[in-house]
């Protein structure tokens, strides 16, 4: 029998950074497991955060699994478990359950020019992949990032971003026109047509609202990128994280053990209910 | 994980004289023993108090015998905060201690094969498999159909299903006719010992003319529905489902009380605060709640009714055939019965059968 | 007797003339004997209509159901809904109207006058046709019902098998209505909240015990509260999220929000969930007994409510259900109430 599944393992906050303060803060933590044992992940991965009392919270791994010092995750401050765990301090103890569900099919994309396309929160569960291809980058063509808030003070990996643009092309947006924003302003849909994506032998990932999510595909989809080249992350309310509650249930899919990375392809086969 | 099954040619049949039940049950001291007993008109499984106090007959419970492996409520750890700024976690796995089940319909055993399938696989639910393995259902064969509402031989059932049972008693009218299906089963019996006779080869016969004169009681049907799976496919935007679940009140009977069904949610109880101690609680939940699919955000993906009703139905005829090759229902009926507005499932599923035609 | 034709034909001409979007009725479905709630958008629909003993159920539910549809269109269609309303269904009607939940064009109601015998009570029908499977149930035309079995026709004494409810009835013509059907003569009660008066008879320990046994078989499926017209609310104190939350609503409202109750059907959470609907019921329930008729393992839930009811009545002098323009009973006070804090 072994483990027991729904038994959380106990890590310890190292690290907090608050990425974006105010009504919609993102925080990021960095955890280390208390028994030291290895947490073996695939990047797209996602894990169970328990707050013992409050509840649990299915959030995406955002450091590339080549990280081994720690465990992140990056989360946007939403409901009661979320808000818990943005009152916790470095030290405390939380407990994770993973990793789970599907993963990004890296191998298939060998060779490939890949496109990042995130929007707010949205690019955490990129996160770790941006990394994990950065840091194989002769394994991959040409890597873009494509990124929109909805202010400057909403952007995520702030820091991070501005380095990243020395290595990648980054291309940054919001919602509304700010003085002192010399970047495309519009949403993330328009910025992609804005930019001219080839789709030629190339792989489009998209993470965020649903909202951006469809207007992002139907934009690649314009660009005449084929529902195969297009990747996206489905968010849906979980609870057992191992696909047998129900809640993630969309046609003969539980998005915990079977997503949450689908190809467009594969996500409008099912019943579009998420 | 199998439930380890008496290998073909060593199947024990028995007899049982009904005089000498409560015996046998006096026999069975280290079991907790279930069987049906009626309060406020309501049969319901409950823990028997005597051994004379159990009646055996074709009655339908209001909750289904998958109480007893997937209670309403379970626990699944504690959690308590320790001095150091830590916490200490203590499993909660259910005890070993064997149990009975007496007066399982067979629609009820068929259904705890499909609640196994779901909770097996690489994540194998350790709560469930813990009360699985140590209960023994025994199952009584319909002679009459418990409810007018009973359908099992329309969905790969019978009401001598000998599916998810350990051991199935027929009433031959003073007698049992005991077919042990287990090695759980077969140790029931022998826990009995002298008092399961041999049967005679008329006893045989009498007990399979009594199971094939039951499937020709059922009264209702629900014909043809092997393309009901893929005719759903293509209805999932039809106005068809508003039309349908006008009259639903979105209350949670249909779910709750089917035995097929396993929807569960997951919270913390909190019994102190300072220091923090509490458990994770495992409890039944049912899509057919409105905040089921709620997220936080206020996004619902199944805001209406009629995504809900649809839910239902396409998870217990399509989606679970298209994952487990069954239908995700075992004909028992009880959504008929007990639903408030009479919606009814098998009109439900034959209006889909002919949709469009 | 009602004329079942004319309830057929007056649902007839009100959807011929597209005064209404749809009408609220009861028909009988094929399997069944017992009535169920149907919508008829056509006037040809007008002839599935039944009206007989079981038409238990209360139809203003859907009313509420058909508020929160058109609080959702951009462009509501603004014609009422019609709907066949017994005289406690209508009593509900009032109370909705007396909480400005609805107003009065929202609805077109069909009276039917339950005249000298109600609804019958499923389980006491049961007992008396012992193992036979009832067809059919109908009105007698004295004081009693027709029932129909695989038998033969059965006639039993009303008092026999109605519901309790309808013993105890204060109301069985409509007190609103815009047309109504059957007769008028208003039907003497001998003893109103008779059905409490065992209950109320019993020693403290004696009812807790009751209480909490009849506690035990609950499994929280929330079917009185969701066949109950009056339990409206988007922010129950059950529910895990509050439904009224929007895009705006800010993380700390919603962690914010209290756990009233934990999901488990333990005693405590059960007994509180019960006790907290029935004070909310409070001089708003008019026992059309759904809550009790819904529920599947047959706790006696009307008893708390009619408990309520008959409080309001003996010290506050308080009818619910009959005038929409009284104030509601929990959110006001008179000169002369009986506790002296509030003077």
């Amino acid at each position: 029998m072994g483990h027991n599944v729904y038994l959380p393992k106990l890590a310890r906050i190292i690290e907090i950074k608050e990425e974006v303060s105010g009504a919609r803060p993102i925080k990021t933590f960095r955890t280390n497991f208390l028994d030291g044992d290895g947490f073996l992940y695939r990047c797209g991965q996602c894990a169970m955060l328990s707050v013992f009392g409050r509840g649990e919270v299915m959030i995406s791994i955002s450091s590339s699994p080549l990280v081994k010092d720690y465990l992140q995750f990056s989360v946007l401050k939403m409901g009661r478990v979320t808000s818990a765990l943005h009152d916790m301090e470095v030290g405390d103890v939380l407990g994770i359950r993973g990793p789970y569900g599907n993963s990004f099919p890296l191998d298939e994309w060998k060779g490939k020019n890949i496109i990042f396309a995130g929007g707010g929160i949205g690019l955490a569960p990129l996160w770790g992949l941006v990394h994990m291809t950065l840091g194989n980058k002769k394994d991959y063509g040409d890597l873009t990032l494509i990124y929109g808030s909805r202010t400057s003070k909403d952007i995520v990996f702030k820091e991070e971003l501005e380095e990243l643009k020395k290595r990648m092309p980054v291309h940054l947006s919001i919602d509304v026109p700010e003085p002192g924003w010399s970047e495309f302003v519009g949403f993330v849909a328009q910025n992609v047509m804005d930019k001219k994506l080839s789709p030629h032998n190339a792989i489009a990932i998209t993470c965020g609202p649903p909202i951006m999510i469809k207007t992002v595909i139907k934009a690649l989809k314009d660009l005449k990128f084929e529902d195969e080249q297009i990747y996206t992350t489905v968010e849906n309310k979980m609870k057992c994280g191992i696909g047998k509650c129900g809640r993630c249930n969309i046609g003969r899919h539980y998005v915990c053990k079977d997503g949450p990375v689908y190809s467009w392809a594969e996500l409008k086969k099912l019943p579009q209910e998420y | 994980m199998e439930i380890p099954k008496i290998l073909s040619g060593e199947m024990m049949d028995k007899i049982l004289a009904k005089k000498d039940f409560p015996e046998w049950l006096k026999k069975l001291e280290a079991y907790r023993v279930y069987a049906p007993r009626k309060q406020d008109d309501v049969w319901n499984y409950e823990p028997v108090s005597g051994p004379g106090n159990v009646q055996l007959a074709d009655v339908m419970t209001a909750v289904p015998a998958k109480k007893i492996v997937f209670p309403q409520r379970e626990y699944f750890f504690e959690f308590r905060e320790t001095d150091d700024n830590g916490t200490k976690l203590t499993e909660l796995l259910p005890e070993d201690n064997p149990v009975v089940v007496f007066g399982v319909r067979p629609c009820e055993g068929k259904a705890v094969t499909l609640t196994d399938k779901v909770f097996s696989g690489e994540f194998e639910d350790p709560y469930y498999w813990k009360r699985r393995n140590a209960t023994t259902l025994v199952g009584l064969a319909c002679g009459t159909p418990p409810s007018p509402n009973c359908f099992c031989t329309s969905v790969n059932g019978s009401p001598h299903s000998k599916e998810g049972l350990d051991l199935l008693l027929t009433d031959l009218g003073e007698t049992f006719y005991a077919e042990a299906l287990t090695k759980k089963g077969e140790k029931l019996i022998l826990e009995g010992q002298k008092l399961f006779k041999d049967p005679k080869p008329e006893d045989k016969k009498k007990a399979e003319k009594i199971q094939v004169e039951a499937e020709k009681k059922i009264r209702r049907k629900l014909n043809r529905i092997e393309n009901v799976p893929l005719k759903l496919k293509g209805m999932f935007d039809s106005p068809f489902w508003d039309d349908e679940s006008m009259s639903c009140i979105r209350c949670g009977i249909c779910t709750y009380l089917c035995p097929t069904c396993h929807c569960f949610d997951m919270n913390d109880e909190v019994e102190t605060t300072t220091p923090l101690q509490g458990k994770r609680v495992r409890t039944w939940d049912t899509c057919q709640f409105p905040d089921f699919t709620m997220h936080s955000s206020g996004h619902n993906p199944r805001p209406e009714k009629s995504s809900r009703l649809r839910q239902r139905i396409n998870h217990k005829f399509q989606y679970f055939v298209e994952i487990w090759q069954n239908y995700q229902c075992t004909g028992c009926g009880r959504c008929i019965s007990l639903c408030p507005v009479g919606i009814d499932i098998i009109k439900v599923v034959e209006k889909v059968r002919d949709y469009g035609s | 007797m009602v004329n079942i034709e004319d309830l057929k034909s007056e649902a007839r001409r009100v959807l011929k003339g597209g005064k209404v979007k749809y009408i609220i009725g009861y028909e009988r479905a094929s399997e069944t004997w017992k009535a169920n709630p149907v919508f008829l958008k056509n006037p040809e629909d007008a002839d599935k209509l039944v009206w007989d003993p079981t038409c238990f159920h209360n139809l203003v539910r859907f009313v509420v159901d058909e508020k929160r549809r058109k609080a959702k269109e951009k462009q509501p269609d603004t014609r009422p809904v019609g709907i066949v309303a017994k005289g406690c269904d209508s009593r509900a009607i009032i109370v909705l109207l007396q909480e400005k939940f609805i107003e009065r064009m929202d609805v077109y109601i069909i009276g039917v006058s339950c005249e000298s015998t109600g609804v019958i009570d499923e389980r006491k029908l049961a007992k008396k046709t012992a193992g036979k499977t009832v067809q059919k149930v109908e009105f007698g035309e004295k004081q009693n019902y027709i029932v129909t079995t695989e038998d033969g026709t059965m006639d039993i004494p009303a008092a026999e098998i109605m519901a309790d409810r309808c013993l105890e009835c204060i109301a069985n013509i409509p007190v609103v209505s815009d047309h109504l059907l059957g007769d008028k003569t208003k039907r003497a009660v001998a003893r109103p909240f008779q059905s409490v008066e065992k209950l109320e008879s019993l020693s403290q320990e004696d009812k807790w015990k009751f209480w909490t046994d009849q506690m035990k078989k609950c499994i929280r499926c929330y079917a009185c509260r969701s066949a109950c017209p009056m339990c409206y609310c988007d922010e129950c104190v059950v529910d895990t999220i509050n439904f009224a939350v929007t895009a705006d609503t800010t993380a700390e409202e919603k962690a914010q929000r209290i756990k009233w109750l934990e999901k488990s059907p333990i005693d405590s959470e059960n007994i509180f969930y019960h006790l907290v609907r029935a004070i909310h019921l409070a001089g708003r329930c008019i026992d059309c007994g759904e809550c009790e008729r819904a529920c599947p393992v047959n706790i006696p839930l009307r008893m708390l409510n009619k408990k309520m009811e008959k409080e309001a009545k003996e010290l506050f002098g308080y009818d619910v259900g009959f005038d929409a323009d009284q104030p509601a009973l929990i959110s006001c006070f008179r000169d002369g109430d009986p506790e002296d804090f509030i003077r």
